[in-house]
C-alpha cells in the first residue's frame, strides 16, 4: 500500500519496457505459446519448401513462350485477323478506344485531385504504355501499335488539362464522357458502313480481355439501375409490382448463369421480333445484366432494410415527397452502406464474363482454351497459361477490391 | 359542371390527388404494363414457336436418348429415356454438390479459423489463400485444374499411395465399400440407423441426467459407445448369418497393359478437377463468412463468459460459437447454392452435369421444352436450400 | 370547414380514433391548440401521446374523427397533406439526422427541395438558424461527429427552416445525457417564448412547469386530464395523474 501513495507523490511513473522490436513481435505473434511455436515452425517449412519449388519451377522449369504465342489475340482476339479485317489494320481501332479511356482516367485525376485517383490513373496508364517495350520484332508488333501505346501517356495529360483548365472539370462531366466514350467505342470497334478505314467487324470477331471488360462494364453500369428499380419495386407495398419483382429477382438467382446464358441462343431470338438485330454480344450483355441486376436488387434491398426507419420519416415530416425521400435519403445511404457487397458483385460479374464461351464467345479464356485444343504441342504449357490468366484477372478483381477498400474508409467520415 | 366535378371527386376529394386513388391506380397501371411485357414474351415465343414450326411439347421424354453420358452415378444405358437420362444428369449435379459442399465448408473452416490465428505465418498463409482463389474466376480454375489432371502420368507411370489409391490421367481410384449380397447389407444398414438412433436417446437421456442430478455421465462418448457396440453386434450376427461380411472393401487394381483400373471407386478426371476448382473456390469464400461470423460475436460476449469463470474452450463452445452460427449460416447457404450452380461449369471440362446433359439433349429434342425442364430443376434445387435457411431462421429466436 | 376554425385556432381534433390492426391506440381524442399556445403531453409509455402527434402530420393516418391544421383539413388530400407537412415540424427522440449530409445541407435540404429557394438564401437562412440554437461553427461537419444535444440542436434547426407555423416535440432529450438536456431545453423554451405553437410530448416536468401553457395527462388513448401546469401540478383530479406524477417526479 506504501507504493501506491509513493506514485501518488512521485507522479506518473514510466509504462514498462515495451515488447516492440523484432524480438518481441516474434515473441508475440510466432512464439508465443509451445503449440504456437510448432505451428510456425511447421507452416514456416511448408511455405518455404511451396515457395522453392514453386519458384524455381516459374523461374526455371515453366516454358512461358505459349503467352508470346498467342500475345494479342488475348487482349482483342481475333478482332484483326483477315477474315474480320478484310485488307486493312484494325489494329488501331481498341487502341483509340485506349486513348479514349486514358483520357477519361487523366480527367477523373483532374477532377479528384491527388491522391488514390492519381496513383490509380498514373499506374493504369504506365503500364499500358509499357507494352509498347514488349521485346517483339517489329513484324509481330508494327511502329505504329507502338506508337499507339506510347500514346497513352500524352492522352492522360490532355484529359488532367481538360479537367483543370476548362469549365469540364466536374463530376457531372466525366459521367457524361464516360458514357459517350463508352457509345464511342462501341461505334469505332463495331465501324460503320461506307466509312473508309471504318468497315464494319462483325461482332463474332470481337474477343480476348477486350470483350470480357467491355461485356463487364457495361453489365456493371445498367444493371446498377435495373437492381435500384428491383430492390424498390420488391419493397414497395403494391403486390402485383412486388410480386412481379420476386418472382424476377429469384427466378434469375436460382438458375446458374452459364445456363442463361446457353438459353438466351435459342430464347431471346425467339422472344424478339424476327426483323429485330441482335447477336451473341447483345444476347450476352443483356443476360449478364440481368442476372447480375437480380443480385445488385438483393444488395441494395439489404442496405434499405438496415436503414432506420426515423430516417423517412424525417424526410416526411420536413415535406419531402415520397419519392424525393427515396432519391435524396433512402437510397444514398442504402447503397453507402453496401458499397463492398456493390464492388463484390462487380468483381463477381467480371468473373462471370468467362462463360460466354458457352455461346461460343472468344473471351480471353475460351481463346486460350481453344488454342490449346488446336495446337496440342502446346498442351504441356496449359498450366502456365492458365496460371498467367489467373494473375491477369486477378490483378482487375483484387485492385477492384482494394479501391473499394479505399472508398469505404474516405466515406467513413460520414457514418454513423 | 356539378356532374362533372362529383364523377372526378372520391369522397369529395379530386380524384388525382386522393392518396388511396393514387396508390390504386399506380398500382393497376405498373401491374398491367409488367403483366403486358410478360405477354408480349412469352406471346412471342409461342408465335415464334408455331411460325416457325419448332418442335414443342414433352412427348418426347419417353423416346430412347441413344447418347452416352460420361461417369454417371446411377446406371444407365444408352437405351434408356430421355426423362431417366435428365434424372441422371440431375444426380450427377446432386452427388457433386454434396461432396463438394462438405469438403468445402471444412476447408472453408479451417482456413477462416486461421485467418483470425494469433500466429502471424498462419494468419497470412490464409490470407494469401483467401484473396488469390475467391479473385479468379472459377472457369480458369478449373481448366488449371483439369490441364493438371491431363498431365498426369497414365495409369502404369501413375502414383500409387499405400497400394490402394490409385492417381492418374484417368482421374483418381480409391478403395470402396461393396455389398457381398444386397439383403445382408440392407439388413446391416437398418441395424446401424438403428444403433445411431440409440446412441443418440443414451446421449440425450444421460445428459438429462447429468443436468438434474448434477453427476458425471459422458454422455457424448456413452452415445457413441451404444452405437458402435450395435454397429459391430449386427455386422458380426448378419456376417455369421450371411457367411460374409455384409460389406467388403473393393480395392482398385490396374489390369492388363493399359492399365485398365478395376476394382474400387473411379473418380473420372473431369470430375476430380471440378471437384478440386469448386472446393477451393468456394472454400475462400466460406473461410471470409466464418472469420466475419467469428468476429461478429462482441468481445463482452467471451469477457463476460470468461467473467463468469468458464474456460476458454467451454466459451467458445457456448458462448461464441452459437452466436458465431447464426451470423454465419445464412451467407454459408447461399454459397451452397451458389456451388450448386457453379457446378454447371462442368460441360466445360467433360463431366456430364445436369446443364450439360440438358445442352446436349437439345440436339435431338425440342429446346424450349428441355429448358422448362432445366429452370425448374435448378429452381427446384434453390428452393430446397432457402427452404433449410428459413428453418433454420425460425428455429433462431434470438 | 373554414368557419369551424378561427385564426386563433391553430390544431382542431375532434374524436380522433386510431387502431393499430385489432389495437385501439387513440380513443376518441379531442381537443384544440391556440396560435402561440405550448402544450405539453405526458403519460405512460403506450399511452399514444407519441402516436397523436404523429396523427398531426400524417405519419399516422387517423381512421376516424378530424383533425384541422391551421384550417386545413387532414384527409386522403394529397395536396392537403404536403401543405400540413410543410407547415408543421417535428422534432424526434433519435434525432433522424441525415448522416449522409453536412450539418448545413441537413438545413437546406428541405428548403430548396420543397420550398425551391435560391441555395444562397437557404444557406443564410441555415447559418442564422445555426447561430439561434448556437452551434454556427459546426456548420460543415457530418452529424456523427457532433454531440447528442448538438445532434438535437440542429435537427431544431433544420425544423425551423421550413418556417413552419407549428413545432411538434416527440420526446426531444429522451435519448440525450443528463448534461445535454438543458441545452436542448433551453433552445425549445427559447423558441416558446419566441411565440411559436408547440406540442411537447415529454416528461421534463421542469419545463413543463416552466414553459407549457396547458398540459394533457395521456393514457391507454385518452386524454385523462387537462389543464394548467398550476392546476396538474397542485390539485390533479385524476387518480391516474396523481399516480403518474407521484411515480416521475
Amino acid at each position: 500500500m506504501a507504493s501506491s501513495t509513493d506514485i501518488g507523490r512521485g507522479g506518473p511513473l514510466p509504462p514498462p519496457r515495451p515488447t516492440t522490436g523484432v524480438v518481441g513481435w516474434m515473441r508475440v505473434n510466432l512464439f508465443s505459446t509451445r503449440f504456437n511455436s510448432v505451428l510456425t515452425i511447421v507452416s514456416g517449412i511448408i511455405l518455404l519448401v511451396s515457395l522453392w519449388y514453386g519458384l524455381g519451377w516459374m523461374i526455371f522449369s515453366a516454358d512461358w513462350t505459349v503467352i508470346g504465342v498467342l500475345g494479342g489475340q488475348m487482349i482483342i482476339g481475333q478482332y484483326n485477323i483477315e477474315a474480320a479485317c478484310n485488307g486493312q489494320n484494325c489494329f488501331w481501332r481498341p487502341q483509340a478506344g485506349l486513348l479514349l479511356v486514358s483520357a477519361l482516367l487523366g480527367m477523373a485525376w483532374g477532377v479528384a485531385g491527388n491522391g488514390l485517383t492519381k496513383r490509380i490513373a498514373i499506374l493504369v496508364v504506365v503500364v499500358i504504355a509499357a507494352f509498347a517495350l514488349l521485346p517483339y520484332s517489329l513484324d509481330t508488333m508494327g511502329m505504329d501499335v507502338r506508337a499507339l501505346l506510347v500514346a497513352n501517356l500524352p492522352a492522360l495529360g490532355v484529359g488532367w488539362a481538360l479537367a483543370r483548365y476548362t469549365p469540364l472539370g466536374t463530376p457531372k462531366w466525366i459521367v457524361i464522357f464516360g458514357v459517350v466514350i463508352f457509345f464511342v467505342i462501341l461505334v469505332l470497334l463495331r465501324g460503320v458502313p461506307g466509312v473508309p478505314g471504318l468497315q464494319p467487324v462483325s461482332v463474332i470477331y470481337w474477343g480476348g480481355l477486350m470483350l470480357n471488360l467491355l461485356l463487364a462494364v457495361a453489365g456493371i453500369v445498367i444493371s446498377l439501375p435495373i437492381g435500384i428499380a428491383l430492390a424498390l419495386g420488391r419493397r414497395s407495398q403494391l403486390p402485383v409490382v412486388k410480386l412481379m419483382c420476386i418472382v424476377f429477382i429469384e427466378v434469375f438467382r436460382g438458375v446458374p448463369l452459364i445456363t442463361l446464358l446457353f438459353m438466351s441462343q435459342v430464347l431471346v431470338p425467339l422472344a424478339f421480333p424476327e426483323n429485330f438485330p441482335q447477336n451473341s454480344l447483345f444476347r450476352a450483355a443483356v443476360v449478364i445484366t440481368l442476372f447480375s441486376a437480380a443480385y445488385m436488387a438483393e444488395n441494395i434491398r439489404g442496405g434499405l432494410q438496415a436503414l432506420h426507419p426515423g430516417q423517412a420519416e424525417a424526410a416526411r415530416a420536413l415535406g419531402l415527397p415520397g419519392w424525393q425521400t427515396t432519391m435524396l435519403i433512402s437510397l444514398p445511404q442504402a447503397i453507402r452502406n453496401v458499397i463492398p457487397a456493390i464492388v463484390g458483385q462487380f468483381i463477381a460479374l467480371f468473373k462471370d464474363t468467362s462463360l460466354v464461351y458457352i455461346i461460343g464467345m472468344l473471351d480471353v479464356v475460351e481463346i486460350s482454351r481453344a488454342f490449346i485444343q488446336g495446337n496440342t504441342e502446346y498442351l504441356a504449357s496449359a498450366k502456365e497459361l492458365f496460371i498467367f490468366l489467373a494473375l491477369v484477372f486477378w490483378v482487375f478483381t483484387y485492385g477492384m477490391s482494394y479501391v473499394s477498400r479505399r472508398i469505404e474508409q474516405h466515406l467513413g467520415v460520414g457514418e454513423r | 359542371m356539378t356532374t362533372l366535378r362529383s364523377m372526378t371527386t372520391y369522397q369529395g376529394i379530386p380524384v388525382w390527388r386522393h392518396v388511396q386513388v393514387i396508390q390504386w391506380a399506380t398500382q393497376i397501371l405498373s401491374g398491367i404494363l409488367v403483366v403486358v411485357l410478360v405477354v408480349w414474351f412469352f406471346a412471342n415465343i409461342a408465335n415464334a414457336v408455331q411460325e416457325r414450326e419448332i418442335p414443342s411439347g414433352f412427348s418426347f421424354l419417353d423416346r430412347e436418348y441413344q447418347t452416352p453420358i460420361g461417369q454417371h452415378f446411377l446406371p444407365y444405358e444408352s437405351s434408356d429415356s430421355f426423362l431417366y437420362a435428365f434424372a441422371v444428369g440431375a444426380t450427377n449435379t446432386v452427388i457433386v454438390s454434396i461432396v463438394g459442399v462438405i469438403l468445402a465448408t471444412a476447408l472453408g473452416i479451417v482456413i477462416g479459423v486461421a485467418r483470425l490465428s494469433g500466429n502471424w505465418v498462419v494468419a497470412k498463409i490464409a490470407l494469401a489463400y483467401v484473396e488469390f482463389f475467391r479473385n479468379v474466376p472459377l472457369l480458369v480454375q478449373l481448366f488449371f485444374w483439369f490441364y493438371i489432371v491431363l498431365a498426369l502420368p497414365q495409369v502404369r507411370q501413375g502414383y500409387v499411395i499405400a497400394d490402394s489409391v490409385y492417381i492418374n490421367n484417368g482421374g483418381m481410384s480409391i478403395p470402396f465399400p461393396v455389398p457381398s449380397t444386397w439383403e445382408a447389407a440392407i439388413t446391416w444398414f437398418a441395424l446401424a440407423i438403428i444403433a445411431v438412433a440409440a446412441g443418440e436417446v443414451v446421449n440425450r437421456l444421460l445428459t438429462r441426467r447429468e443436468i438434474l442430478t448434477g453427476a458425471s455421465t459422458y454422455p457424448l462418448i456413452s452415445g457413441w459407445a451404444t452405437a458402435i457396440v450395435i454397429g459391430a453386434a449386427g455386422w458380426i450376427v448378419v456376417g455369421l448369418l450371411n457367411g460374409a461380411a455384409p460389406l467388403t472393401i473393393s480395392v482398385p487394381e490396374p489390369q492388363g497393359t493399359f492399365g485398365r483400373i478395376v476394382g474400387g471407386f473411379t473418380v473420372a478426371g473431369g470430375l476430380v478437377a471440378l471437384l478440386a476448382g469448386l472446393v477451393t473456390y468456394t472454400s475462400s469464400f466460406i473461410a471470409e463468412i466464418v472469420r466475419a461470423g467469428i468476429q461478429s460475436v462482441g468481445r463482452g460476449q467471451v469477457e463476460a463468459a470468461r467473467a463468469l469463470g468458464l474456460p476458454a474452450m467451454e466459451a467458445l463452445r457456448h458462448v461464441t460459437f452459437p452466436q458465431a452460427l447464426r451470423v454465419i449460416v445464412p451467407p454459408l447457404i447461399s454459397q451452397y447454392l451458389n456451388l450448386t450452380k457453379n457446378s454447371s461449369l462442368a460441360g466445360a471440362i467433360g463431366y456430364a452435369d445436369l446443364t450439360n446433359v440438358a445442352k446436349t439433349m437439345t440436339q435431338t429434342a425440342p429446346a424450349v421444352s428441355i429448358y422448362i425442364l432445366l429452370m425448374a430443376a435448378y429452381l427446384a434445387m434453390s428452393l430446397t436450400y432457402s427452404l433449410i435457411g428459413n428453418l433454420y431462421n425460425r428455429r433462431i429466436k434470438f | 370547414m373554414e368557419e369551424t376554425t378561427g385564426p386563433e385556432e391553430m390544431i382542431v381534433c375532434r374524436d380522433v380514433h386510431k387502431w393499430y390492426g385489432d389495437f385501439h391506440a387513440l380513443r376518441g381524442i379531442t381537443t384544440t391548440v391556440n396560435r402561440r399556445e405550448v402544450v405539453v403531453a405526458f403519460g405512460p409509455s403506450g399511452s399514444g401521446k407519441s402516436t397523436f402527434i404523429r396523427t398531426i402530420n400524417r405519419l399516422e393516418d387517423h381512421q376516424r374523427g378530424d383533425i384541422i391544421v391551421d384550417g386545413i383539413e387532414l384527409t386522403d388530400d394529397v395536396r392537403n397533406i404536403d401543405a400540413i407537412r410543410r407547415d408543421v415540424g417535428m422534432v424526434f427522440q433519435s434525432f433522424n439526422l441525415f448522416p449522409h449530409l453536412t450539418v448545413k445541407s441537413n438545413i437546406t435540404l428541405a428548403p430548396i427541395k420543397v420550398r425551391h429557394m435560391p441555395s444562397d438564401e437557404a444557406d443564410d437562412i441555415a447559418m442564422s438558424l445555426l447561430e439561434r440554437v448556437g452551434i454556427p461553427e459546426q456548420a460543415d461537419k457530418y452529424p456523427t461527429e457532433l454531440s447528442g444535444g448538438q445532434q438535437q440542436r440542429v435537427a431544431i434547426a433544420r425544423a425551423l427552416a421550413m418556417q413552419p407555423k407549428i413545432m411538434l416535440f416527440d420526446e426531444p432529450t429522451s435519448a440525450l445525457d443528463p448534461e445535454m438536456i438543458k441545452e436542448v431545453l433551453d433552445v425549445m423554451q427559447e423558441l416558446a417564448e419566441s411565440g411559436m405553437t408547440m406540442i411537447v410530448v415529454t416528461h421534463e416536468m421542469g419545463f413543463a412547469r416552466e414553459v407549457a401553457d396547458r398540459m394533457m395527462m395521456f393514457d391507454e388513448g385518452i386524454v385523462v386530464e387537462d389543464g394548467s401546469p398550476h392546476q396538474i401540478f397542485e390539485d390533479p383530479q385524476s387518480d391516474r395523474t396523481k399516480l403518474f406524477l407521484s411515480q416521475i417526479l
